[in-house]
């Protein structure tokens, strides 16, 4: 997730790669025949929700079964559904709710492993609205004529906050939404610029360690076993690749049912590939990992996402999940 | 100076019609052939052009002309002008005095070469994320080529003219404009086109940050939102937006540089 969320761009580059109906450069004939290691590229966004991938490729969950993982990070989404789409890599990460989007407007992705999801605890997930120091405001209701800053406008923040609004009996009509990268939310708090923010670890633990406050938990209110990412993969290499994909789904499951129940060897990971420092590490609240997705949150997050205009009728589930 | 209005030829007329065949002959040609490579394709990033047109009147309507295209034109407007205001300015003093010249030059240079995307962050700082923000990047990315090119402009004033002015007792303000300015001024214009598309690309690029409106986060949402065909027509609209500014670019300099223009065509015809 994280700055995945920043969106879903498609350049017209790719588009004309994809035009050409290129498939897939990471090699489907190999896989098991051979007995050689297949190389599958999955786009990643280095933030915590992936270090499943990184401890089972770690661990051998992948080589194992025939598969060589080259973990590519992007920028964003902006990167990684159109590079899935033209087939540029084989697997990508996104959000819940951009994939909802997508396939609402007949993009053809396909889930195929969970990502990350809520930690069912309310005041202790790994993402909360929060507000800075000295903050008069103390519930989402509050919110009602202030300024929240999301990292992607109609997407899985907003939508989220706005379930917190109402549950707590506000209108969510009246907040007003800000566009910001997570990273800058932390001064973006300090600063007055926004009153306040949805913020997933590590802008989490910061905004605490400078003395802010968490005042809801937006993906616990919109359902505690909230699937808050999954990996996908295009319809069309999932067609071609079934036994590929299998693999890559068993494998994944796991990595994340490993990272579920080793926790500090999530933290250890993430040392790796982020630059989250070691003080903050330990603060740090990890999500669940369960190994499949949550299907009745996902349903009511397309709910939602109708309610809230994201899309004007919710995709069918049964296509885009696994 | 050039020539007197209202004697229209009809050799101007036929010249006129020629260079308009000329302006539209390639745009229409690249829009039929994007017609027709796009006609059947059935990507979801390259939508048949067909598609692309059919949406655009449901996608620009009048309510997001005024919400969306309005504030980002306002925004490119405010920052233009600062941005042209104080590079003349600054432009002025700086070609004037040769130790100023030196003094700056360096740090002009260093401060130019500074892409103001990646100022963004810093401007947000001071400027918070409102319109401020916006029309500062604006600004900080278009002073540049109005303040070197008038440096330049105020640099190469003949002599002879400056020493002529200077015998007749022309000084103050009136040096200033009449000598100055007026001798720089196609230089300065040189700055202020160049500054033109500049300063579209950072009103796209300011919208990108922290924005709530605007035709460069209109098209970003198009994009994340997958809705590829209107994206498209955010960027053809960007694309006209850009056309029409240099075509209003162009009206103002043919009036404000008339002199320059009608002493040039006026040296090339006398040999």
């Amino acid at each position: 997730m994280r700055r995945l969320l920043v969106g879903l761009t498609a350049g017209s580059v790719l588009a004309a790669v994809t035009a050409c109906g290129s498939s897939d450069p990471g090699g489907k004939d190999t896989a098991g025949s051979s007995g050689k290691a297949t190389t599958v590229k999955v786009g990643i966004v280095p933030v915590l929700d992936v270090a499943p991938v990184y401890l089972g490729e770690k661990q051998g969950f992948y080589s194992d079964r025939g598969l060589e993982l080259e973990l590519v990070p992007a920028q964003g989404g902006a990167a990684i559904v159109p590079a899935v789409m033209s087939g540029q890599f084989q697997f990508g990460f996104s959000n819940t709710t951009s994939l909802l989007v997508a396939r609402s407007k007949n993009v053809p992705v396909k889930a195929v492993a969970n990502g990350a999801a809520s930690t069912g605890r309310s005041g202790a997930d790994f993402a909360a609205i929060t507000v800075g120091k000295g903050s008069p405001l103390t519930s989402a209701k509050q919110l009602e004529g202030k300024k929240a800053a999301v990292n992607t406008l109609n997407n899985i923040c907003d939508t989220s906050i706005r379930e917190s609004v109402r549950k707590d009996g506000g209108d969510p009509s009246k907040v007003e939404f800000v566009e910001m990268p997570f990273d800058r939310m932390p001064a973006a708090l300090d600063g007055g610029q926004v009153d306040a923010a949805c913020t997933p670890e590590p802008a989490l633990a910061t905004v605490k360690a400078a003395g802010g406050k968490e005042i809801a938990s937006n993906f616990h209110d919109v359902s505690p076993d909230l699937t808050v990412a999954m990996y996908f993969t295009s319809e069309q290499f999932a067609g071609e690749n079934p036994e590929l994909v299998k693999k890559f789904q068993e494998a994944t499951a796991e990595s994340l049912k490993y990272a579920d129940s080793h926790p500090e060897e999530v933290r250890q990971i993430l040392s790796t590939y982020t630059k989250i420092p070691a003080t903050l590490l330990e603060k740090l609240t990890l999500p669940r990992y369960p190994a499949g997705p949550d299907r009745p949150s996902i349903e009511r997050l397309a709910e939602l996402g109708e309610r809230d205009g994201l899309f004007e009728k919710a995709p069918d589930l049964d296509e885009l999940l696994p | 100076m050039g020539v007197p209005p209202g004697r229209v030829t009809s050799r101007a007329w036929v010249r006129a019609l020629l260079r308009l065949v000329f302006a539209l002959a390639l745009p229409a040609v690249l829009v039929a052939v994007w017609w027709a490579a796009s006609a059947g394709s059935t990507n979801v990033y390259w939508p048949p052009l067909r598609t692309v047109f059919g949406v655009f009147p449901d996608v620009w309507t009048g309510e997001r002309l005024r919400g969306d295209v309005l504030p980002s034109v306002l925004r490119l407007a405010a920052g233009y002008t600062a941005a042209a205001v104080a590079g003349v300015a600054l432009g002025t003093v700086i070609g004037s005095w040769r130790a100023v010249r030196a003094l700056c030059e360096p740090v002009l240079e260093f401060l130019r070469a500074v892409p103001p995307p990646v100022l963004v962050p810093v401007i947000m700082l001071f400027a918070g994320i409102g319109d401020t923000m916006k029309i500062a990047v604006i600004a900080s990315g278009c002073v540049w080529p109005v303040l070197l090119n008038t440096v330049e402009g105020v640099r190469a004033v003949d002599p002879v003219l400056a020493d002529t002015a200077r015998s007749y007792g022309i000084t103050g303000v009136a040096r200033l404009r009449q000598v100055v300015l007026r001798s720089a001024s196609p230089q300065i214009f040189a700055g202020l086109r160049q500054a033109l598309s500049i300063g579209i690309i950072l009103m796209v690029i300011s919208e990108m940050f922290a924005a709530s409106n605007g035709l460069g986060f209109t098209v970003v949402q198009f994009q994340r939102g997958f809705a590829i065909p209107d994206m498209w027509t955010g960027i053809l609209l960007l694309g006209l937006l850009g056309f029409l500014l240099s075509v209003l670019f162009g009206l103002a300099e043919r009036r404000v540089l008339g002199w320059y223009h009608g002493l040039r065509e006026s040296g090339r015809r006398s040999p």
